[in-house]
């Protein structure tokens, strides 16, 4: 194979590079140092990753390589991997994307990384992130941000930005993240990606950095459904390191890929067209086409009410930060990470957290102390996951209507750096679209589905019920193949 | 409702946080804005809101106890000595 073909395996679609691979066209291991390179560019230009992982990688391609040659077809084979920085790799970084974690070397690998390295992917680094996954744009990451490969003025999204920007720069040909509220989905809309977030509990959690633990699902990001779907298929699992993982059995998700969507029933998201801050036209224009397509398609189009979607940002803002403010007590100097020294333990604690963790994870620490604090609970925690309980009987009654949920994964294209960090509360009702899957515990993926007039990726999203997503990434494939989409690519470095 | 300057204060003490008077009225600001936005959230009639139900429920495993790494401890731990974790002393002699 020409230095050239091993480019253009590495530019297309992650199943095509692991055929090549599984049929011995190019070896694992001069594939590996290109997308090193390709890494070492992008950590450059973009800001996509925190650490490489050159022998990390070096030797999962060597594996791969005798695998190979031992007869083994690996569903991955040589697959360049980016890991979100809150996600274990053996012996690599993870900081999260925060100073307190600064010199953290995980011991082992989480779950979700450990199938897609026995599936053949070889973890070429550890991509930036916003701090504990807290942001909608990696602006928040203590390592600097993350610029959109589409226009280096704008924002990749959030918190998975730098998984995001890897994969639709080629530096990775599939990652991984974490979606605690739309931390791959919305990501993956801002840069042209296929993202998805499974059922609760399908994905173990073990290895992953806690945010939110009735939230967080670990995903994956590619450059088409196909691609998702497989990754989708190695990470599924139970795992009796994660007590919340799923122990039924995974649904197929390739088997009925291209099955289409006729005569299934699609309903169009009423709350989305009633978006109090009004959606982007060039947004509005991609779901309206969207929906017009899958009629077009044989499926029944109809309009369906979720209605108390306009309710989920305060829900998902209450009950993730009252989490976080639990999960993130252990950040305190003492057992990992960096650590201020003070004469007293507790001066230690506060010195080691005030200048440990940045202004938006204090932010939500306070946030999510005050809501359960004494006084305050009943009427922030306690009414929040009564809210949560009432949007999930929402979703259950239009699930009764309709097999899955169309709507906008963003109510924008990308945004440019630097236009919202001044005002939290904007940044965080960016996520009306994406935390209500997450506070109901139901699969999501975000599909390209069309452009802005400026050439922004503009991503749709399909909810459906728990353990739907077969139903999920056969529709996404159809919205792929009507929209073309995921065909363009952004411009070369 | 507003979060004032010293209802910041003391919910930074819960969480082990410092914050000087300039952070605490910047951050007063910042929290009243996004809990009087999240004040949608108590015009809900009670009726509708049930308990939340076993939906929530998260399912346990033993709580049992596994040997520690000693590598793990000396790799990632800020410091340590003969397998424990070293903080600043707590106790004095004669207390």
């Amino acid at each position: 194979m020409t230095p050239a073909e091993i480019e253009a395996l590495l530019d297309g679609p992650a199943t095509a590079l692991a055929a090549a691979v599984n049929a011995g066209a190019v070896p694992a291991s001069e594939l590996v140092e290109r997308a090193l390179e390709r890494a070492a560019r992008e950590r450059e230009r973009l800001g996509a990753f925190l650490a490489l992982t050159p022998e990390t990688a070096r030797r999962q391609a060597r594996d791969v390589a005798r695998r190979v040659a031992a007869g083994e077809v690996l569903p991955l084979a040589g697959v360049p991997l980016a890991v979100k920085d809150n996600i274990n790799v053996a012996g690599e970084p993870s900081t999260a994307g925060s100073r307190i974690l600064a010199g953290f070397v995980s011991p082992d690998d989480a779950t979700c990384v450990a199938r897609l390295v026995a599936a053949g992917c070889v973890v070429v680094g550890k991509a930036n992130c916003d701090e504990f996954g807290m942001g909608s744009s990696n602006e928040n990451s203590a390592y600097g941000p993350v610029r959109n490969p589409w226009d280096l003025s704008r924002v990749p999204g959030g918190s998975s930005g730098g998984s995001a920007a890897a994969v639709a720069s080629s530096a990775a040909a599939l990652a991984i993240g974490t979606d605690t509220g739309g931390s791959v989905r919305q990501p993956a809309a801002l840069c042209g990606l296929v993202g998805w977030k499974p059922t609760y509990g399908r994905v173990s959690r073990y290895g992953l950095i806690a945010y939110a633990s009735s939230l967080d699902q670990a995903g994956a990001l590619a450059r088409s459904v196909r691609d998702a779907a497989v990754a989708f298929s190695v990470m599924a699992g139970g795992d009796e390191r994660d007590s919340t993982s799923l122990s039924s059995r995974v649904p197929d998700v390739l088997t009925g890929l291209e099955v289409g969507c006729e005569g299934k029933r699609i309903g169009v998201l009423v709350e989305a067209g009633a978006e109090a801050g009004g959606l982007h036209e060039d947004v509005k224009a991609s779901f309206e086409a969207a929906a017009r397509l899958f009629s077009a398609k044989g499926a029944t189009v109809v309009p369906i009410s979720v209605p108390r979607v306009p309710l989920a940002i305060p829900v998902y803002y209450l009950v993730a930060t009252a989490e976080a403010s639990a999960n993130l007590a252990r950040f305190d100097g003492v057992r990992y990470g960096a650590r201020v020294d003070a004469p007293e333990l507790s001066s230690l604690y506060r010195k080691t957290r005030s200048q440990g963790f940045g202004a938006e994870v204090k932010r939500r620490i306070l946030l999510g102390t005050f809501a359960l604090s004494s006084g305050y609970m009943d009427a922030w925690y306690g009414r929040s996951m009564k809210v949560r309980a009432l949007l999930s009987r929402d979703f259950a009654a239009a699930f009764r209507e309709v097999d899955a949920i169309l709507c906008p994964t963003s109510p924008e294209p990308a945004f440019r750096l630097g236009e919202k960090t001044g005002d939290p509360l904007s940044m965080y009702l960016a996520d009306v679209f994406t935390v209500p899957a997450s506070l109901a515990g139901l699969p999501a993926i975000s599909v390209p589905a069309g452009f802005s007039k400026e050439g922004l990726p503009i991503g749709m999203q399909l909810i459906g019920p728990h353990d739907e997503e077969p139903l999920l990434f056969s529709l996404a494939r159809v919205l792929e193949a009507g929209t073309h989409a995921s065909e363009r690519r952004p411009p070369a470095p | 409702m507003r979060i004032d300057a010293s209802l910041v204060a003391h919910v930074a003490r819960l969480a082990a946080l410092e914050v000087t008077p300039g952070e605490a009225a910047e951050l007063s600001g910042e929290l009243t804005r996004i809990v009087e936005h999240f004040e949608a959230l108590q015009g809900l009639p009670d009726d509708l809101l049930a308990e939340p139900g076993t939906a929530f429920a998260t399912p346990l495993r033993a709580d049992v106890a596994r040997a520690a790494r000693p590598a793990v401890l000396e790799t990632n731990a800020p410091e340590s000595a003969h397998g424990h974790f070293v903080v600043p002393r707590v106790v004095s002699r004669g207390e």
